[in-house]
């Protein structure tokens, strides 16, 4: 059973004094998550992404369209009960001390009181926030707030994670100490729904993405599929003859970093059509004598991809 | 159960932590300490003999004009709850609207309402816990006030006056009922200025159909049975304040009518606002 899962799910907004504009914020969006996974939801502004995040939480109303969550429809308490939700910009009331908030959004989410005095301490211990739980909320730095947002959604020890844009604001330390415990969560088998622009950090955790555009799904899949450049291959191996490179017989070419002095190995740039052309280059750069050190296919970045995807033709 | 009760507490909490509400305990400990040390009453055989305040003599026979009846220990004990809950009633409640105004409305801001609604409680959970909430704020106000204030002149006096203690329930529910317009306002605009210009607006036209029966008759076919729907329609928060003045002073109250039609158009407001919270997006 998937952890979540969308079924032609669209939303339509309506506005206006009489309601009569209408916009369309998602079409028929289908996709599913499996458990363990940690997902990542890009588009550009305006593509739907928050809509959908919402959607799950029972937040939004669907216009049509099914949303579960462990099989349970998403939006009822039931569903709630396994998740936790970190959203963007996250307000606690400022009178509270991080302890304090921690017990009163602990009870929100049903976890009895000696649950929440056992986790409570482990929590801001592991988010970096211990000696701080007698210190009020007002007083918290955006990092602080963003990582005691994160300790409220973990207090009822959730399988599925939402985290709305959580290094957003955050200095360089404090996206990393998230990102590793998010990379802690995956390893304990959580499954973590991550809404980010910060596209660097999405790559670093991500084991899947969805891309929406204009309120529809226009790529999903598991990130190393998605940036692999169609059919193009970087290729490590001691010098070739300039013979072999650029000419209709091999499709080689110089790779973009050039030779590699430390080594004494070159990099180059295979573009091979199918699979029998690769091996054809291998082949007659072996019979050359050239030693093949490795060969991978060639990734673009999540940002180049991204770009890419979004400002393609529809 | 659990996340009905930390609704309950987080409401309450906020509600306590702002000034107003912490001036309003203020107000009624200075009210009560007033009541306790600064109002002396020479009781002898069961008979007032004489009255101080803060420590001025003022003889029970000056109090009264020529033509006023006798005045009598228990004319005092009600003179002096009349006045609390008067007060109470008046000052208190469009204090108490201005201090809990912005709750709902804060509760449903960005960065809140999602914290909330990812838990599981369902949104009329989420909706009856910020009522008890701020009611259960307000009322602890109302009971330490009133209830001790009460308490304190019985004691001194031996005059024990249960009916004043129904003045308690009355403060609370016309509460409750006009902050129901101010949470009908905070789910359809979110708009804390609103609820408060509605909420004392109502209180505002509530004294016009005070007058209702001179009114009524000089308005003709359309803008009479216009006058006497808004009558019965809206709260009738001035006419309640005659009925907290009866039971004050210990007597029975001919119409309870007034109050129950108030809760009436309080209980339809909470109704629609529940409509409505359940029903839109965030």
């Amino acid at each position: 059973m998937p952890a979540l899962s969308v079924s032609s799910l669209s939303k339509t907004y309506r506005t206006g004094l009489l309601r009569r504009s209408t916009v369309r914020a998602l079409d028929g969006i289908s996709l599913a998550v499996e458990e363990g996974a940690i997902f990542g939801l890009l588009g550009p502004n305006g593509a739907g992404k928050t809509t959908l995040v919402k959607i799950l939480l029972g937040l939004v109303r669907p216009s049509a369209g099914t949303a579960r969550l462990f099989g349970r429809p998403a939006g009822t308490p039931a569903a709630r009960h396994r998740i936790g939700f970190v959203p963007e910009n996250h307000r606690f009331p400022g009178f509270f001390t991080a302890t304090q908030t921690l017990h009163a959004y602990g009870r929100l989410a049903d976890v009895p009181r000696a649950e929440r005095n056992d986790r409570i301490p482990h929590l801001l211990d592991r988010l970096a926030l211990d000696g701080r739980g007698d210190t009020k909320v007002e007083t918290f730095s955006k990092g602080m707030l963003q990582r005691l947002g994160l300790a409220q959604a973990l207090l009822n020890e959730p399988d599925l994670l939402f985290l709305d844009e959580p290094t957003g604001g955050v200095d360089p330390v404090g996206r990393r100490a998230i990102r590793d415990i998010v990379l802690e969560l995956r390893d304990e088998g959580k499954t973590i729904f991550l809404n980010s622009h910060l596209l660097s950090e999405v790559e670093k955790v991500c084991t899947q993405i969805a891309i929406l555009r204009d309120g529809t799904l226009v790529r999903r899949g598991r990130v190393e599929e998605l940036t692999a450049v169609d059919r193009v291959y970087d290729l490590v191996a001691t010098s070739v003859p300039d013979s072999l490179l650029n000419t209709s017989e091999l499709p080689l070419t110089p790779g973009p970093d050039g030779s590699s002095a430390a080594s004494g190995l070159d990099q180059y740039r295979v573009h091979a059509d199918d699979r029998a052309t690769l091996n054809a280059v291998v082949d007659r750069l072996r019979s050359a004598g050239v030693e093949i050190e490795s060969i991978t296919p060639l990734r673009q970045s999540l940002e180049d991809y991204f770009i890419d995807v979004v400002d393609s033709p529809t | 159960m659990r996340p009905l009760l930390g609704l309950v507490l987080i409401t309450f909490r906020e509600l306590w932590a702002r000034k107003i509400v912490l001036g309003l305990f203020i107000v009624s400990s200075l009210v009560l300490l007033a009541v306790t040390f600064a109002l002396n009453l020479d009781v002898v055989e069961g008979s007032l003999a004489g009255i101080r305040l803060f420590g001025q003599e003022a003889a029970p026979e000056d109090m009264g004009g020529e033509d006023a009846p006798p005045l009598t220990l228990s004319r005092v004990v009600v003179a002096v709850e009349s006045v609390v809950a008067g007060v109470a009633y008046w000052i208190g409640i469009l204090l108490a609207l201005f201090a809990s105004a912005s709750l709902f409305p804060d509760l449903q801001s960005d960065g809140r309402v999602e914290l909330l609604l990812s838990k599981p409680i369902g949104r009329l959970n989420v909706l009856f816990g910020h009522m008890l909430g701020v009611w259960s704020a307000i009322g602890i106000l109302a009971v330490y006030l009133l209830g001790g204030v009460w308490v304190i002149m019985s004691l001194k006096t031996g005059v024990w006056n249960p009916r004043f203690l129904l003045s308690l329930l009355l403060v609370v529910g016309m509460f409750a009922v006009m902050y129901a317009a101010v949470m009908l306002m905070g789910v359809w605009t979110e708009s804390t200025a609103l609820g408060l210009i509605v909420s004392y607006g109502l209180i505002f036209i509530s004294m016009v159909l005070a007058a209702a029966d001179q009114i009524g008759p000089t308005l003709g076919p359309v803008g009479g049975p216009v006058f006497w729907g808004l009558y019965h329609g809206l709260p009738n928060f001035t006419e309640v304040t005659q009925i907290v003045s009866t039971l004050a002073k210990g007597e029975a109250v001919s119409s309870w009518y007034p109050f129950v039609s108030s809760l009436l158009f309080g209980g339809a407001a909470y109704a629609v606002t529940g409509y409505w919270f359940v029903r839109r997006d965030f």
